[in-house]
């Protein structure tokens, strides 16, 4: 899904002279379309997951019976299930429910939006810190490090993002524990829920978040680094630096425009990553969210909530990258 | 092999942050004694009445089930439901059978009509008085669910009966000397009609009744009325942990108060930790290795399979799968039975026999042998690997493979030759017997079939007088032993972690941690 979004910075000259009301139709036509692409590719998705689930062996029938099921009582399940109705059926059944906000029932018979009700919005604060954190720190480093190339810091910030970005999560993960939770008891180690199914306190958000942020701060550094690298060698940003302004206002005003899109690309990426991601660090830290219904679900062949997960998780990657897209259109011009 | 992300993370990275965790935590060197919990009412003096119980169980959000007679995958949705409501009998210590709703019950002479009473006063959450009106439906809900037929076995919904306000009657098909046994793990009581949208919510008869519950985790309440006695706690909260790591974490961080049923090596993680107390449950669960014994199968002839046996090294699965944390086992499934048999000789490890045996059988040595593994529990990979090991050393070729759980229930079990595969009930050796070594049983694992166990499982069953029983007991345990499918090495201890404020946790394997009635704090 990332594809559609490659970066072109050095395409990046910014056009002032198309008038505004001009191209604030163009971007709205350009989101329109965007859109429809991204829910088409949506469908797809949740289709290929239906497919999935079907190849792998055993059903959610099977995998969630008990162990003394005789064979009629397993043939039962699986009707009411709606097992024995072709893949196609179900996919279609399950697609024209979803407009209503209607994600089906779970093999162990829970609504699948009761079941994603509370862990969806505490992904959603986990996954939506995380990349808040992700994108100060990463443009702070890059830019830390673009302002004297080649110097000290630039070298460390240019080692210290290769590292991490290298880094799984889970190790991360572990070393966050060691250190915040295990040795000086800064942090509590895992999180707990309050009545209302929100996070205990917000000390339980830390170490999770920087657990995620840690690796695509390291990734986004880097483009962050090289984007504004590249800026400045364009004719604008040397015209500025030579004008006598100073180094910082160069880069933020001159430079840094020039990157956006490549920084939203950058980021956009990252979404996937951090939501992946989040399926990991969840089960470590214990994080009421999405991650862990998912892998659960995985192992029960739990179709609708599987795809449930897909749809809502899809969608919100759809947003971020919606949003990459306009961040770039509106740099490079709009282009439908 | 086919192995999902959750399982390489549980695996890997689990195995990964203890080992880690260990490593650094503390560095001290302790001793092998763990601090011992004390029984309950132990050295501390009389139990204190007050405050709340912090307990993590394992659970996972995706199988979250709150139907009482449901099929609760998760280990905490039955704390929950188990604390709630009663059933009619519960797992004892002495006796494997004690009273719970009901307080008393009595056979007919053919074995086949019990009759239970209920407790006295019984009432529900709402104050509502008990009725066997209450029992008998939801008995007969418990035996209308698809693995119904299990649970109940031999008793058919129409013969659950009421004879009056408090005594319940069950019919078996057959004569059933243990039949009480059948009653203890799922035969939770709600009132009659329940409707099933207001099954998750509805008033129990438990030592706690629920106060709120959200996304697999619950806060429950004293119930000051409980027909069982005194309850000390105020409250408990129970809280989902998905991993065993991350509870022990919590444990350790003082989150909660007890991590029930951590494991092993959640155990070994907070061993440099001298005041967290590690409770050993010991008999909790049975890891066999399951031979076919049906025709066609490389372990069709029994001397096969008692070399097999001969060919394990019990002590060092015990002491490398388990840590340690557990015992040496005689191919007899039932170990916490009062009526297991302990007087059949323990067998040993044994090269030279095993090699004479598979000698006289023809055993084909030159071939590879697929032994089929999941690792659905901590250590049952662990323990095909090192089986593996040791059958080269006596010349058996000795192939691994894991498998999915999805993909092994669907494909392996009760059908493949050579699997492992874990049983967390373990203190009856009937409920074996029945479930899955008579020749007709549901779950006959290995496919065995044997006239004389047979014969001998009938009479256990169907005899009334208690020697008679017992001796019937014995002899069917001894044929298990000698050529049964089930190579049973050792036995888990299942392993509560806890606070050193905790008293009185139970000791029973199995289900019977859920017993927390009588747990006290000392803060």
């Amino acid at each position: 899904m990332t594809g559609a979004v490659e970066p072109r910075a050095g395409a990046a000259v910014p056009r002032r002279a198309v008038p505004a009301p001009r191209r604030a139709l163009a971007l709205a036509a350009r989101a329109g379309v965007v859109l429809a692409e991204r829910a088409v590719m949506l469908c797809a998705l949740l289709a290929v997951v239906f497919a999935a689930i079907e190849l792998l062996p055993g059903d959610a029938a099977s995998a969630t019976a008990e162990r003394g099921e005789s064979a009629a009582a397993a043939a039962a399940h699986r009707h009411l299930l709606g097992l024995d109705r072709p893949l196609w059926e179900r996919f279609t059944n399950w697609m024209t429910a979803l407009p209503a906000g209607d994600l089906g029932t779970s093999a162990r018979g829970e609504h699948v939006t009761d079941l994603l009700s509370a862990p969806f919005p505490n992904t959603l604060l986990l996954g939506g810190t995380a990349f808040a954190v992700t994108l100060a720190a990463a443009l702070a480093l890059g830019y830390w490090g673009a302002a004297r190339p080649g110097g000290p810091v630039d070298h460390i910030v240019g080692f210290a993002s290769t590292v991490t970005l290298a880094l799984p999560e889970f190790v991360v993960a572990v070393g966050l524990l060691l250190v915040l939770s295990s040795w000086t008891g800064l942090l509590p180690a895992v999180t707990l829920t309050a009545d209302d199914g929100s996070l205990a306190s917000w000390t339980m958000l830390v170490m999770p978040v920087l657990a995620l942020a840690v690796p695509q701060i390291g990734w986004n550094a880097r483009i962050i680094r090289g984007a504004l690298a590249d800026q400045a060698g364009a004719p604008h940003v040397i015209a500025a630096r030579l004008d006598g302004l100073s180094p910082a206002r160069v880069l933020l005003r001159h430079a840094l425009p020039g990157a956006r899109p490549a920084v939203a690309t950058g980021i956009a990426t990252s979404t996937g990553m951090l939501l992946g991601g989040a399926v990991v660090v969840e089960t470590l830290f214990n994080y009421p969210g999405i991650g862990s219904v998912l892998a659960g679900a995985v192992a029960d062949r739990d179709t609708p909530v599987i795809a449930g997960v897909v749809a809502v998780t899809g969608a919100v990657i759809s947003l971020v990258l919606l949003g990459a897209d306009l961040v770039r259109a509106r740099t490079l011009g709009a282009r439908p | 092999m086919n192995v999902n992300r959750r399982q390489v993370l549980r695996t890997g990275g689990g195995i990964g942050v203890a080992t880690l965790l260990a490593a650094c935590g503390g560095g001290r060197k302790t001793s092998s004694s763990p601090a011992d919990a004390d029984g309950a009412g132990g050295a501390d003096g009389a139990p204190r009445k007050g405050g709340t119980l912090r307990i993590g169980a394992l659970g996972r959000s995706s199988a979250i089930t709150r139907d009482p007679h449901g099929n609760q995958g998760n280990e905490s949705d039955y704390l929950i439901i188990a604390l709630v409501y009663d059933t009619l009998t519960a797992p004892g210590l002495k006796d494997n059978t004690v009273g719970r709703l009901a307080t008393g019950w009595k056979a007919s002479d053919d074995l086949k009509t019990w009759r239970f009473t209920l407790a006295e006063g019984a009432t529900f959450h709402d104050g509502s008085p008990v009725t066997a009106d209450d029992v008998v439906w939801s008995l007969r809900r418990l035996r209308n669910t698809p693995a119904g037929a299990s649970r109940l076995p031999g008793i058919k919904a129409a013969n659950i009966t009421a004879d009056g306000k408090d005594v319940v009657v069950l019919v078996s098909d057959y004569p059933n000397a243990e039949l009480p046994l059948l009653t203890r793990l799922s035969t939770f009581v709600l009132k009659k009609d329940t409707p099933d949208k207001d099954v998750a919510t509805a008033p129990g008869t438990g030592p706690f009744k629920l106060d709120r519950y959200r996304s697999g985790n619950a806060r429950l309440l004293r119930n000051d009325h409980w027909h069982g006695g005194q309850v000390h706690l105020d409250a408990i909260e129970v809280t989902m942990f998905e991993s065993p790591q991350a509870m022990a974490n919590a444990l350790m961080g003082g989150q909660i108060d007890v991590a029930s049923n951590a494991g092993s090596v959640a155990a070994r993680t907070t061993s440099s930790r001298k005041d967290i107390q590690v409770i050993r449950r010991p008999n909790d669960m049975a890891m066999p290795i399951v031979m076919r014994t049906a025709q066609g199968s490389p372990f069709a002839d029994p001397r096969v399979r008692e070399a097999v046996k001969l060919v394990v090294d019990r002590e060092a699965m015990v002491k490398q799968v388990l840590s340690g944390y557990g015992t040496v086992a005689n191919d007899i499934l039932g170990t916490a039975d009062p009526a297991y048999a302990k007087d059949i000789p323990q067998r040993k490890r044994d090269l030279g026999k095993a090699r004479k045996l598979l000698g006289e059988a023809n055993f084909d040595l030159s071939k590879t042998y697929e032994l089929i593994t999941t690792e659905d529990i901590p250590g049952l990979a662990e323990s095909a690997a090192l089986f593996a090991t040791q059958a080269r050393e006596a010349g058996i070729k000795v192939e691994v493979v894991k498998q999915e759980s999805a993909a092994f229930y669907d494909k392996t079990w009760l059908k493949g030759d050579f699997y492992t595969n874990y049983w967390g009930t373990n203190d009856s050796v009937v409920f074996f017997a029945s479930n899955t070594m008579v020749t007709d049983a549901a779950r006959n694992e290995a496919g065995w079939s044997d006239k004389d166990f047979d014969a001998a499982y009938r009479k256990a069953i169907g005899t009334a007088d208690k020697s008679a029983r017992a001796k019937a007991l014995h002899e069917l345990q001894q044929i298990e032993h000698e050529r049964s499918g089930y190579l049973l090495w050792g036995m888990a201890d299942g392993i509560d972690l806890a606070a050193p404020t905790v008293h009185g946790l139970p000791r029973l394997p199995g289900y019977g941690r859920v017993q927390l009635e009588s747990v006290w704090l000392s803060r």
